[in-house]
């Protein structure tokens, strides 16, 4: 869990939106902590199949919301929300 | 123990102690509870009799023998196909979800720093390296992965079985019991271990597992909650850091690594074997021989690994659908091969051998079971006849190109007498 590489990466994940993908800032695992269990605060581990199947290393209370159906889950959070997302 | 029964077990074990089986071993006892040891003790004697089965006096006892009994059922081309389909599938299948997972956990257990993607690929690269040297040091190499496997899984659910003090597990919610597809699921587990049906010793195997597997899944039910085992995708990992902390994730992962290199090098070579079976017979003889299929076949399945990985499979929830597709296609190989020798002693004595019969029977209606109750059964489905055809294809090929082969060397060799 300790080293985890937390990647917050929604924007880039659709083509559409990679233009601003430079903006989207990365936080720290020290970071994290500190805000978990706050009601803003999202986790989205968006790994799928094997990648997250066979990782021993899983946020508890994140939510799997793998990349590839970004269209289906993208709706359920508000954009004022504090979205994490990590891959690895 | 004799060196050919340790190879025979070492040979056929590398599936069954692979980290699928443990996950497969894992979750049936989340799902069954203490109920999956007399499960699995059923299944090990249902593997065995298929095994004396297929040792029977009376069966053909060349090489080729499997061809030979299949052949007596489905014809020439069903049978090359069946044994296409049985092998080829689930070898480059299983190749891939392994080294993914021994990819995670070299980087997740042993150096963070390095990527489990080039794990990966650094693992198949040398276990298709491997598969050029002399069988002898092959053999000896197969051996000493399936001892680690062995003594590693052997050394931590003692050391949890025999610990004073164990956590308090919490009751399942819903009370554990046995059903029919988690029971049916257990067999999967000796998948690989009767590809061949060459050792002499047809309960080695089943008795072995049996008495790995009740060791590793007494300890895991012992220190985890069997709900979580159920759910767990890693369930060996879970169980391993509840018996002995961090130590036990490190013996955890050198278990994983070994039983990966373990399983695919005892998948290859029995994939091996059974092709030469085919080979070996007067159809097979003229297109290609034992010792080119060497050079061959190994290189094939690595290449055919590492696209499907390099292309993202690993990451896609369509490996563990075809990846269980595979598995029935074993599964439909093995119960048709016993039930090609139950007709052809039949044929042969008029005898039915009871325990054959009964054990194959099993084996068709947890062909069934699995097929029918998966989630994903069309997926399966369309897997499995896009597989037999592509297997047909290539059989009826081969047969063919093999016919007119033979013809010429008939006519040349009739040209020379003449």
């Amino acid at each position: 869990m300790k080293k985890l590489i937390l990647l917050l990466s929604f924007l880039f994940i659709t083509s559409g939106l990679q233009a601003v993908a430079a903006e989207v800032p990365l936080m720290s695992i020290d970071e994290l902590k500190t805000q978990i269990g706050s009601d803003s605060l999202v986790i989205l581990d968006v790994r799928s199949g094997r990648d997250w199947s066979s990782s021993e290393f899983k946020i508890q209370g994140a939510i799997r919301a793998p990349g590839s159906k970004i269209g289906q889950w993208s709706k359920d959070y508000k954009k004022d929300q504090a979205i994490v997302l990590y891959c690895a | 123990m004799k060196y050919s029964a340790l190879l025979s077990f070492a040979l056929g074990a590398g599936w069954l102690l692979s980290p699928e089986s443990l996950v497969i071993a894992g979750n049936s006892a989340g799902n069954m509870g203490w109920f999956t040891l007399p499960v699995l003790a059923v299944v090990a004697i249902l593997l065995g009799s298929t095994g004396k089965l297929l040792q029977h006096s009376q069966l053909p006892d060349h090489a080729g023998r499997e061809f030979k009994i299949l052949t007596g059922l489905t014809g020439t081309i069903p049978a090359v196909t069946l044994i296409l389909v049985s092998c080829i599938p689930l070898t480059v299948l299983a190749a891939t979800a392994l080294l993914v997972t021994s990819g995670y956990t070299f980087n997740e257990v042993f150096l963070y720093w390095f990527p489990n993607f080039g794990f990966s690929f650094l693992l198949l690269g040398l276990l298709t390296v491997l598969q050029f040297f002399p069988d002898k040091i092959v053999f000896k190499v197969q051996i000493g992965l399936v001892s680690i496997v062995v003594l590693g899984l052997s050394f931590l659910a003692l050391s949890g079985i025999a610990a004073g003090e164990k956590p308090v597990i919490e009751t399942l919610q819903q009370p554990a019991n046995i059903s029919s597809t988690a029971s049916a699921i257990l067999i999967l587990l000796f998948a690989g271990s009767t590809l061949t049906t060459n050792s002499s010793r047809p309960f080695l195997i089943p008795v072995a597992g049996f008495i790995i597997f009740c060791l590793w899944i007494s300890a895991s039910l012992l220190y985890v909650n069997p709900e979580r085992l159920a759910s767990s995708t890693i369930p060996y990992m879970t169980a391993a850091r509840k018996i002995m902390g961090d130590p036990g994730r490190q013996i955890m992962g050198v278990v994983v690594i070994s039983g990966t290199c373990a399983a695919l090098t005892s998948l290859l070579i029995l994939c091996r074997r059974m092709l030469g079976n085919c080979i070996q017979t007067e159809d097979g003889k003229a297109l290609l021989s034992v010792k080119k299929q060497r050079w061959l076949f190994p290189p094939l399945v690595a290449v055919a690994t590492g696209i499907l990985m390099a292309r993202g499979l690993a990451g896609d929830e369509l490996l563990e659908i075809l990846l269980r597709g595979a598995l029935i296609l074993w599964l439909l190989y093995h119960s048709l091969l016993c039930l090609s020798a139950l007709f052809m002693l039949k044929k042969q004595t008029g005898i039915i051998p009871l325990g054959g019969a009964v054990s194959t029977a099993f084996l068709l209606a947890a062909l069934v079971i699995l097929s029918i109750n998966d989630p994903h059964r069309t997926e399966i489905l369309l897997f499995i006849l896009a597989m037999l055809g592509t297997g047909g294809l290539m059989a009826t090929l081969w047969f063919f190109i093999n016919k007119q082969t033979a013809t010429k060397t008939v006519t040349q060799q009739m040209e020379k007498i003449v």
